[in-house]
């Protein structure tokens, strides 16, 4: 270890006096092709100390705190139970190559929440009766019931897409333009569908968790699958043949306005609770979407704690 | 041959639902014991608030595993925790846990906590689903996860819309060690803050 971050230390320093130009005796050609060699062997160098950087290094960490430190300490864990949660490599939920670039864009979305989005959810909470947002709410769902349905068909779930045209036909008319839930009472539940969640269903891997400004917690396949549900949207298609672009964005200011306030109770009290939001956030979204790809099927046993014999 | 094999299997089919009701039946009593005794204990307006957070705090140690839950919640680290740090955390952790109840249940107004059914589980747990039923605004659903222990049944898990806090909380409390260089005291410290502020509050 010792020995490799000596060589590193020594190569870095070559390095450093490579690069630095020379003020005489050098034509300009020679310059561009040595800052060229730096450039290339930088990258190399780059990437392979990798491995030796911090966040690398975190798993090898362990090597240090080895059982002489703790003389006292008896392995009292039953390998089996516990060794796919103990030696696995970070679980899904933490795949965030980019978490500097995120955590500041999150900074920023908690900086616009703060000054702008949560006091207008306050505002909307406090003087408009419960009865009228829920009348917003059911009109939004509405409205985005045609997305839903063309999500159907993609995942080839016709009896999915019957219940969402079903939805669609009856809230249209005799729930007033979608303003009342008749169909749930018709059994005719409400499942979101996205595009996201279309993608899963083809095979596609959440990829890196991304946070995406204005909108939040994504990840790299649920970013695409926003820019196709907007492609599916009808409405969308009609407001920017018409150029009446102000229809859609009403609509997705209005959205947003309305899931935050529904779910205004529910962040604040994660708020409260954690001591790392970014990172119960991520947790929170991955372990979201993952339930929402199962809800279909039978849902799949989570990994929770369970009894074993050192627990009392 | 054929008529033993089926017999076999009719009979494992049949004491295999038995086992799985009568556990599912005192699963679900469970919770509505919990539910009842945590309602009872809010609207109760003749004793003071600490008195609450006391009982909220022996509900949860005799109701929760929670060194269970501890050891789940940080994950690949608890194995290289040392025995003081061990204990340091489960305080912590058991600590946060009634805190974050409390305030959860200080906003208590006029839900309602209904258990809606139960579902056994492959690893030999019942999973009890309830729901909160708001004034105003959805339902919240809530699942707890029950597994049984020398005659003794236990919550090892909340999953609350689908999303189970212990797995949540597992990844915040891994991502505090990560950032504090990979130390463990470095969650302590953070809970140990965190503790602070909501005692000053």
């Amino acid at each position: 270890m010792i020995s490799l971050l000596k060589f590193k230390i020594w190569t870095w320093l070559l390095l450093i006096r490579l690069s630095s130009p020379r003020r005489r005796g050098s034509s300009y050609g020679i310059n561009v092709k040595r800052s060229l060699l730096v450039r290339a062997s930088l990258a190399f160098l780059i990437f392979f100390s990798l491995p030796l950087s911090p966040s690398y290094a975190q798993q090898d960490a362990w090597s240090y705190t080895d059982d002489e430190q703790h003389p006292g300490q008896e392995e009292t864990l039953d390998a089996e139970e516990w060794s796919e949660i103990m030696d696995s490599p970070p679980s899904a939920e933490d795949n965030d190559p980019f978490e500097p670039l995120n955590r500041l864009i999150f900074d920023f979305n908690a900086f616009l929440d703060m000054i702008l989005i949560e006091p207008l959810s306050r505002m909307y909470y406090d003087l408009v009766p419960e009865f009228a947002r829920e009348r917003v709410g059911y009109a939004l769902r509405n409205l985005s019931e045609p997305v839903v349905f063309a999500n159907n068909i993609l995942q080839g779930d016709l009896e999915g897409a019957r219940i969402t045209l079903g939805r669609f036909i009856v809230n249209s008319t005799l729930g007033v333009a979608g303003l009342f839930d008749v169909s749930t009472d018709w059994d005719l539940p409400y499942k979101k569908e996205d595009f996201g969640l279309t993608l899963a269903s083809w095979g596609v891997d959440a990829g890196p968790y991304l946070v995406l400004p204005i909108l939040g917690p994504s990840n790299a396949r649920d970013a695409w699958g926003r820019a196709g549900d907007y492609a599916l949207d009808p409405i969308n298609w009609w407001s920017y043949y018409k150029n009446k672009g102000v229809y859609s964005y009403t609509r997705t200011g209005v959205q947003i306005l309305d899931a935050k306030t529904e779910n205004l109770e529910l962040m604040d009290d994660l708020k409260k609770n954690a001591i790392d939001f970014y990172a119960t956030l991520r947790a929170w979204y991955y372990e979201r979407r993952k339930d929402l790809m199962h809800e279909k099927e039978e849902r799949v046993a989570l990994d929770t704690p369970r009894p074993d014999d050192d627990d009392e | 041959m054929l008529k033993k094999f089926l017999l076999g299997g009719i009979l494992f089919v049949w004491t295999h639902g038995a086992i799985a009701t009568v556990e599912r039946e005192k699963a679900e009593a469970f919770m509505t014991e919990i539910g009842n005794r945590v309602i009872t204990l809010l609207t109760n307006h003749s004793i003071t608030q600490q008195e609450k957070a006391a009982q909220f705090q022996e509900i949860l140690e005799t109701k929760f595993n929670v060194k269970a839950i501890g050891k789940f919640v940080l994950g690949r680290y608890w194995k290289h925790a040392s025995a003081e740090e061990k204990g340091k955390f489960l305080d912590l952790f058991m600590a946060a846990t009634v805190a974050c109840y409390a305030t959860r249940f200080s906003e208590y107004t006029s839900e309602k906590f209904e258990v809606i059914g139960s579902r056994p589980e492959k690893d030999g747990g019942v999973t009890v689903l309830t729901r909160i039923v708001r004034p105003n605004g959805q339902p919240i659903l809530i699942d707890w996860k029950i597994f049984e222990k020398k005659g003794e049944l236990r919550i090892y898990d909340v999953i609350l819309e689908g999303i189970s806090m212990s797995i949540t909380q597992r990844s915040e409390y891994s991502s505090v060690i990560q950032q504090g260089g990979g130390t463990i005291q470095a969650l302590i410290t953070a809970l140990e803050k965190k503790a602070g502020r909501q005692r000053s509050r």
